[in-house]
């Protein structure tokens, strides 16, 4: 499928048209600028056209404007599907269930901590489990790792893992209702049970970084944000619980999707009738997992206050944390009438006209690559209208991590950090490249098609100084 | 013939194996994946572990088989850097040849968070080949 048989509806909004494929039930939208639109692949507009032809899919199958080519759904991909004859798929959230961003906003300023960054991300680095395969320092037994399951966040607050301010500050405060750990296999279990407060490996990391700019002076005082503040970002999800979670019900699904006479353009997309056993036991499964991730990055928010503290004695409080690969049941408008629909976002944030942690729009974070700014946003009305309430997830490959290899050596990209003064830890010096800013789309083209489309609004923009890849 | 080869994916590791029986595409296909996790040059033939996967069509038995691997690395640690595939009736047994992975003594390289079923095939034109796509 080419960029040719898309249709342009508007500044920023291309639809790929019903009957450009087989199967479709609803057309297309894809959210990008003509600069955007040169990188994107054939694969994520096919991708955008597959999600389009699962039952019950609400008026549009979208993609952000970070989208590039995943696996089923496209990531950047959003979704919403009736929850009477619609569908739940656990490919439209991803296996890295929760996967989500955590900005911490410290007391001090960047010339408190230039003197001291490399003491700080060592700091960091050794308090905070990261790479393939870590462990984390929590010893669960087999009910508190049920409690995680259940009770997300709130678990870590009243284990003495922060405090209940945070809880506020989180996207469905750190919990989704409906969590069954009896819905999680005991593999799943066995995977997550060492790994809680470790950041895992990949594209998560954890950023020192600075308010560089603001652009909503009210929005930023609200959320405890001012120039030159030294804030801390975290980007991990639900670790081997999560993968696995995934993985099982996938499998699962597979035979059901039979069962149930779906028809599928990929397995990948496998999914089941939104009403049926089947979903309600996934969606048990994926709430204990994205609660499982909110811990997780709680518990990494301890000992990111814990080294704050020892080195620093100050704290940090919490802006805002947001997942970007979940399915949620949510009330949204479509056609004139307000309907529950169950909202997969895969590579995309949540962006609510309205939250109660700040009493305005919900705070949105959006990590750029490595060594490149990130963006606190928040929601709009128009996102509500347009976009089912979601927005961007970061900047987007554009590289694969073979090519990012190829054309990148970790020197280079970490001399170029270093030219930036950003300070960087790693267990994988060999996978830099794959992170690097060339492997990904320019941040602030994305953040600024999300800005003009309106389905977020920018408050504040962050360097990094300093950096911990996972 | 090669046993296997990476392919370009945006966001994700996608290789496609070859094999000149069903047999072996198995085999190459775990070699892959074992060697997106880790350099298989410094894993040692050391201990021995088998496994067993039945599955209800040839694309899930592999499916089944590289989840199989991939947890035996991430739960027991353990990396394989060799094995012996045995397939009748979509029941598979292998024999592994491999060794309890040490981050000190072994090149670990990137964490596969699972294997997709993104355009899962399993094809033959001289050899047979199937496509797989893990999620890193």
């Amino acid at each position: 499928m080419t960029f040719e048989e898309l249709l342009k509806r508007d500044e920023f909004i291309w639809e790929v048209p019903q009957d450009v494929a087989l199967g479709m039930r609803v057309p297309g939208r894809i959210f990008i600028s003509d600069r955007l639109k040169n990188y994107l692949e054939q694969g994520a507009i096919q991708q955008v056209a597959n999600v389009a032809t699962l039952p019950g899919i609400q008026k549009w199958s979208l993609a952000m404007p970070d989208v590039h080519t995943g696996y089923g759904f496209p990531i950047g991909g959003v979704a919403a599907f009736d929850v009477a004859d619609g569908v739940l798929s656990p490919g439209g959230v991803g296996f890295d269930i929760n996967c989500g961003t955590r900005l911490l906003a410290t007391t001090l300023l960047k010339e408190e901590i230039a003197p001291r960054i490399d003491e700080l991300v060592t700091a960091l680095f050794d308090a905070i489990p990261s790479g393939l395969g870590s462990k984390g320092s929590l010893r669960l037994s087999e009910k508190e790792l049920d409690d995680v399951f259940f009770g997300g966040a709130k678990w870590a607050v009243n284990h003495g893992y922060g405090n209940p301010a945070d809880l506020k500050h989180c996207e469905s405060n750190g919990c989704l209702d409906g969590a069954d750990p009896a819905k999680v296999s005991p593999l799943a279990k066995k995977r997550g049970k060492p790994q809680l407060g470790t950041l895992g490996s990949g594209n998560h990391f954890l950023e020192i970084q600075y308010v560089d700019r603001i652009f909503d002076e009210k929005a930023a005082h609200l959320f405890g944000l001012k120039e030159e503040q030294i804030c801390i970002m975290l980007h991990s999800g639900s670790r081997g619980a999560g993968h696995q979670i995934c993985s099982d019900y996938l499998r699962m699904f597979q035979a059901a999707s039979r069962k149930y006479s779906i028809g599928l353009v990929d397995k990948q997309l496998a999914c089941v009738p939104a009403d049926s056993h089947e979903a309600r036991e996934y969606f048990s499964a994926m709430a204990a997992a994205a609660n499982y991730a909110w811990t997780n990055r709680q518990v990494m928010s301890f000992w990111t206050r814990d080294v704050l503290e020892r080195k620093f004695n100050t704290t940090a409080t919490l802006v805002y944390d947001v997942a970007h690969n979940i399915a949620k049941l949510e009330k949204h408008v479509i056609n004139g009438e307000r309907k529950d629909v169950y909202v997969h976002r895969k590579g995309a944030t949540r962006a609510f006209d309205q939250d109660t942690s700040y009493g305005i729009e919900q705070p949105v974070l959006i990590p750029g690559s490595m060594g490149t700014a990130s963006y606190v946003l928040h929601g709009t009305k128009k996102a509500m209208s347009t976009t089912f309430g979601s927005t961007c997830h970061g900047a987007g490959r554009v590289l694969s991590r073979k090519a990012a290899r190829r054309s990148l050596t970790w020197r280079e990209v970490t001399e170029d950090l270093h030219q930036k003064h950003i300070t960087i830890k790693t267990e994988d010096l060999a996978a830099v490249p794959e992170e690097a800013p060339e492997a990904y789309k320019p941040i602030d083209e994305v953040i600024d098609v999300v800005s003009k489309l309106g389905i977020s609004e920018a408050v504040a923009r962050l360097t990094p100084v300093g950096v911990i890849k996972g | 013939m090669q046993k296997y080869e990476f392919l370009e994916h945006t966001a994700d590791v996608m290789f496609v194996a070859y094999g000149k029986t069903f047999n072996e595409l198995f085999e190459n296909a775990a070699e892959a994946l074992e060697s997106t996790m880790v350099l298989l040059d410094g894993v040692a033939e050391a201990q021995s572990t088998a496994i067993t996967v039945s599955s209800d069509s040839c694309e899930n038995l592999l499916y089944d088989w590289l989840a199989e691997l991939l947890i035996k690395f991430e739960v027991e640690r353990f990396a394989v850097r060799k094995c012996f595939v045995r397939i009748v009736d979509l029941l598979l047994t292998a024999d592994c040849l491999g060794e309890t992975v040490d981050p000190r003594r072994h090149k670990l390289n990137t964490e596969v968070k699972a294997v997709t079923y993104h355009n899962l095939s399993i094809g033959k034109n001289d050899v047979y080949h199937a496509e797989i796509t893990l999620d890193v």
